[in-house]
């Protein structure tokens, strides 16, 4: 079914924290430019399932690490903005050193396999 | 801590904001698709095409809308709000299953709902004075005499010498003659010593309680109103006190009166007296008749008093021989008021549950009838993709629903009821603060408790059988005929022999209490109650007053034209009360201990024998010659020549006894045994005494007349008005009113267990018809190729009603089974019946069959009429 370049799935418990790390690098953003710039910044690697980003972001909302606004596209449409709060900066390297302990981690058990 | 509340206020807002969220959350994602497929259609891609890709990539806008919903936490509710919504609407959908649901569940609920209101005034709810638990209630017991009153002189030892207690106080409930608006009045008196207020902790709201001073025999008369009587005879004058009112022809100094609603134990008080109490003559006053209370020290336990007293008891049995033997007893002040009414309240208690268990069974049966029905509607919402636990929760919170609405209106009819109740009941049971009926914190909780568990109790398991089906088998057959198992049938059938075993231990309760009822009613009295008329008087004044009053009274009242005889007695039949205390045959050293003879003392006038119907069997009644200064006389009753005089003629015997006037009395004539104490008591030895030689305060004048003696109350209050302007006439009653007084208990009992019973009896019913009707409504095709075949209708109805017949057979077994164990638990409210009664038994097997054939012949005629070409051609 797919075409074009091979694409992964985000592994699980990731998602969160490329939101993060997208609203952080990109400051307001509408869900579909999040969307676009992890696939663009991964080089079309890594293939969110772009529906899925909504509940994600929901659930951002309620944990008060986004905020949203509503705001106009450049193609003047209505388009809800979301930015990085304080707390949700905070969430961001704590989901940053976590996945850096696991990766070396894996890495590691790799290497010596 | 901040951070979790500032979670909860977001996910309020969203509660609030639900469909601002919703279409933000829409316009997003539609926002992001049309970009999406912008971006295709800039590469090129046509509009259909793209438009597909943008919303393949996006993914199911529904599940995403929910999952998104999810997130906020609110799912769990939004999920019951639905269930509820289908729920009531389903229940609109059937009013007829619905109406038989709730109502049952109402009855059972409700019935219920009445007993736990009496058994949360009687046995829960705290007694409304402070620290009710440290008040105890004392009673003398003697090893052969049993329980009695308290005496006065006990009460003085006990006060004198005890240190468990703060206060102690006897009392004497007595009516009291008094004043009122037309004429003498008789009101309710308490005779009680100084410390009876501190005993309950409640002091006078105006003025002051009685000081010990003023409970001796020399003090100047005061008294103390209880509000009640404050505000109906006096206006609640706030001026009251020191005001000089009547009482006993004697001016009395009114010093305080009661809060509102306060009451000793459970009597109904207007005037509270000072008791006359001579420390050195206690006796005068009176012997075992009195009320004891006691407030503990807080430092000592009921268990700690008993022992304190128990050794101060037998120092005072020493010191005077005549008590020798009396212990004391002492009990909590709510198990002692308690001490009628625990095993009765407790029995009816498990009646009703029972009852509400058999509603229960048929909820759970009907419930798993329609389960059975709602097949292909439960397997369309499961391959809509609803889990089983989902579907299990809807059919739970229909259960809940049921019961909820059942549960509403049976806390309003057990209300209703239990007010009924207490009118109903009023002559059987002293309801005393259990009549305090009020909606509580306790009465809500059980019944909502109650239809709570009610619901869970009959909608799990059809919720779970329900939900149990093969998805496709149940779609295609369209849920007729679709997959009843045999595991469904029993635990169905399993269901309605429960059902029966119910009712019939509870109609076996009912059968024994109505057996007992007629038993009752043929016991031999031994006097003839029909048109005698009573009613009672307090005689004041000195000895010879009261002698010549009644004599005039009788004088007068013999003279009038309907009245065939006419007499006294201290104490009525079936009244209530009775004088008991030793006696011994003067000059005849008895070779027991002279202690050990005791007899009922009464107190009648000549004319009372006649008056009352009692045969004179021996000698001669009391005549107008027994009088003050004569001989003294006294008549015996059979009991007591049975019992005392076995070897030698009664008559010219001289006794003497613990008498006010211990006088010796020769016997001159011996009457029959009539039951005194109450129906089921058997006579005991009785010594009369004649009023005229030693009357007494309390006297009721027993009038037999020629027919109904309309009118003849007044014409004999007139007559006693001529003797006394003040001498007030209360209670006139006919004395078959106190015989059926008597039996105002074993007819309450039989009425409410009856129909308890009867309520039992219809729903197990309902019950077998529902199950028979069913098995018949799913067995019509089978029968009609049955019948096609060449089955008879008569061998299809046989063997119908042979399968309803089983059941009900079961169940009989099974319910005598359970009533020969459990109908000890009635065996002491049973008289002239024993628990294992056979015809009782019989009766009810019988019943219950005939109710249970016709509950199985409708469905079995049916199934019996069922015509083959329909029966074919409709599946």
């Amino acid at each position: 079914m797919s075409k074009g370049p091979m694409r992964d799935e985000i592994p699980p418990g990731t998602l969160y924290m490329l939101i993060l790390k997208t609203l952080a690098r990109g400051g307001e953003m509408h869900g579909f430019e999040v969307a676009n710039s992890i696939q663009q910044i991964s080089e079309d690697v890594l293939q969110v399932e772009e529906g899925s980003l909504y509940p994600a972001l929901q659930r951002m909302l309620i944990k008060g690490w986004v905020k949203a606004e509503w705001g106009v596209t450049a193609g003047n449409r209505r388009a809800r903005y979301y930015k990085l709060t304080k707390p949700g900066r905070k969430q961001l390297e704590i989901e940053l050193s976590q996945f850096q302990r696991v990766n070396q981690a894996i890495t590691r058990v790799i290497q010596t396999a | 801590m901040s951070d979790w509340l500032a979670q909860l206020w977001r996910r309020l807002r969203f509660l609030v904001n639900r469909r601002q969220f919703e279409r933000d959350l829409d316009e997003e994602m539609q926002l992001h698709k049309e970009l999406r497929q912008e971006k295709y259609q800039s590469a090129g891609i046509d509009y259909d095409s793209a438009r597909y890709k943008a919303q393949h990539r996006f993914g199911n806008v529904t599940l995403l809308k929910e999952v998104s919903r999810e997130m906020w936490g609110w799912i769990v509710f939004e999920r019951v709000a639905q269930d509820l919504r289908y729920a009531l609407r389903t229940m609109r959908k059937s009013p007829g299953f619905t109406a038989v649901a709730v109502l049952s569940l109402a009855l059972g609920i409700g019935a219920n709902t009445a007993i736990f209101t009496f058994v949360n005034a009687a046995l829960l709810k705290p007694l409304p004075y402070p620290h009710p638990d440290r008040i105890v209630a004392l009673v003398e017991r003697h090893p052969k005499y049993g329980i009695s009153p308290v005496h006065p002189r006990s009460f003085i030892e006990w006060h004198e010498r005890a240190r468990s207690f703060e206060a102690l106080a006897i009392a004497q409930a007595i009516p009291i003659n008094t004043e009122g608006d037309d004429g003498p009045e008789q009101v309710a008196g308490l005779w009680t010593t100084s410390e009876l207020f501190h005993v309950f902790g409640v002091w006078p709201s105006l003025g002051r309680a009685f000081t010990d001073q003023e409970t001796r025999p020399d003090a100047s008369p005061v008294a103390i109103l209880s509000h009640g009587y404050w505000q109906r005879r006096f206006g609640s004058d706030p001026n009251i006190l020191g005001e000089i009112i009547q009482i006993e022809r004697q001016p009395t100094t009114v010093i305080g009166i009661m809060p509102s609603g306060f009451r000793v134990a459970a009597l109904n008080t207007d005037v509270y007296s000072p008791l006359p109490l001579d420390h050195n003559k206690p006796e005068s006053v009176g012997s075992r008749a009195f009320q004891c209370y006691g407030r503990l020290r807080s430092d000592a336990s009921l268990a700690s008093a008993q022992a304190e007293l128990t050794v101060i008891a037998d120092q005072v049995g020493r010191q005077y021989p005549i008590d020798e033997g009396w212990g004391v007893m002492l009990t909590n002040l709510r198990d002692y008021l308690a001490r009628d009414t625990r095993q009765v309240l407790l029995l009816l208690l498990g009646v009703v549950a029972f009852v509400l268990l058999i509603a229960c069974a048929n909820m759970a049966s009907l419930l798993l009838t329609r389960g059975v029905g709602r097949r292909s509607e439960l397997a369309l919402r499961a391959s809509l993709g609803a889990g089983r636990l989902r579907l299990v929760q809807q059919l739970l919170i229909e259960s809940l629903v049921l019961s909820a609405v059942g549960g509403a209106i049976g806390l309003v009819l057990g209300l209703w009821a239990s007010r009924a109740l207490i009118l109903l009941a009023k002559e059987a049971v002293a309801f005393g603060q259990m009549a305090d009926i009020h909606l509580d914190i306790r009465v809500l909780g059980f019944t909502l408790a109650l239809s709570l568990l009610t619901a869970i109790v009959f909608g799990l398991a059809p919720a779970w059988q329900a939900s149990r089906f093969d998805l496709q088998a149940a779609l295609r057959e369209h849920g007729r005929g679709a997959g009843d198992t045999r595991g469904q049938q029993r635990f169905r059938s399993a269901l309605v022999v429960g059902e029966v075993a119910l009712a019939v231990v509870l109609l076996v309760g009912a059968g024994l209490l109505l057996r007992t009822f007629s038993q009752l009613l043929q016991v031999k009295l031994g006097f003839q109650p029909e048109h005698v008329l009573t009613m009672h008087m307090v005689v004041m004044g000195d000895a010879a007053r009261r002698a010549n009053l009644v004599e005039g009274v009788l004088d007068r009242v013999e003279t009038l034209p309907e009245v065939r005889a006419v007499g006294t007695i201290q104490f009525l039949p079936l009244g209530g009360w009775t004088n008991r205390g030793p006696f011994h045959f003067v000059g005849r050293p008895d070779p027991a201990a002279p202690e050990s003879m005791e007899s009922d003392t009464s107190v009648v006038s000549y004319g009372y024998f006649a008056a009352m119907g009692i045969p004179v069997l021996r000698g001669r009644p009391f005549s107008r010659q027994d009088r003050m200064g004569s001989q003294r006389a006294a008549l015996v009753n059979q009991s007591f020549v049975k019992k005392y005089c076995r070897h030698e003629d009664p008559l010219g015997l001289r006794i003497s006894g613990d008498w006010s006037d211990p006088a010796p009395a020769e016997i001159v004539g011996v009457v029959g045994d009539i039951r005194h104490d109450g129906l089921t008591t058997e006579p005991r030895p009785t010594v009369f005494l004649a009023q005229a030689q030693g009357p007494g305060y309390i006297t009721y004048l027993v009038v037999r007349t020629a027919a109904a003696p309309e009118g003849l109350a007044t014409a004999i209050r007139h007559e006693i008005l001529q003797v006394d302007r003040s001498q007030p006439v209360t209670d006139i009653k006919m004395m078959d009113q106190y015989v059926s007084a008597s039996l105002a208990r074993p007819r309450l009992y039989s009425a409410l267990i009856g129909t308890f019973a009867s309520l039992a009896l219809v729903l197990a019913a309902v019950g077998l018809y529902g199950l028979m009707a069913y098995a018949v409504s799913r067995r019509t095709h089978e029968i009609g190729i049955r019948m096609a075949l060449g089955a008879q209708p008569g061998a299809v109805l046989r063997s119908t009603l042979g399968q309803g017949a089983r059941l009900a057979v079961i169940g009989l077994v099974l319910g005598v089974g359970c009533a020969m164990v459990l109908s000890r638990f009635v065996a002491s409210l049973l008289y002239g019946v024993s628990p294992g009664d056979v015809p009782t038994y019989a009766g009810v097997a019988a019943l219950l069959g005939g109710v249970g054939l016709i509950a199985a012949y409708v469905p079995a005629r049916r199934a019996s009429r069922v015509d083959p070409m329909v029966a074919l051609r409709y599946e």
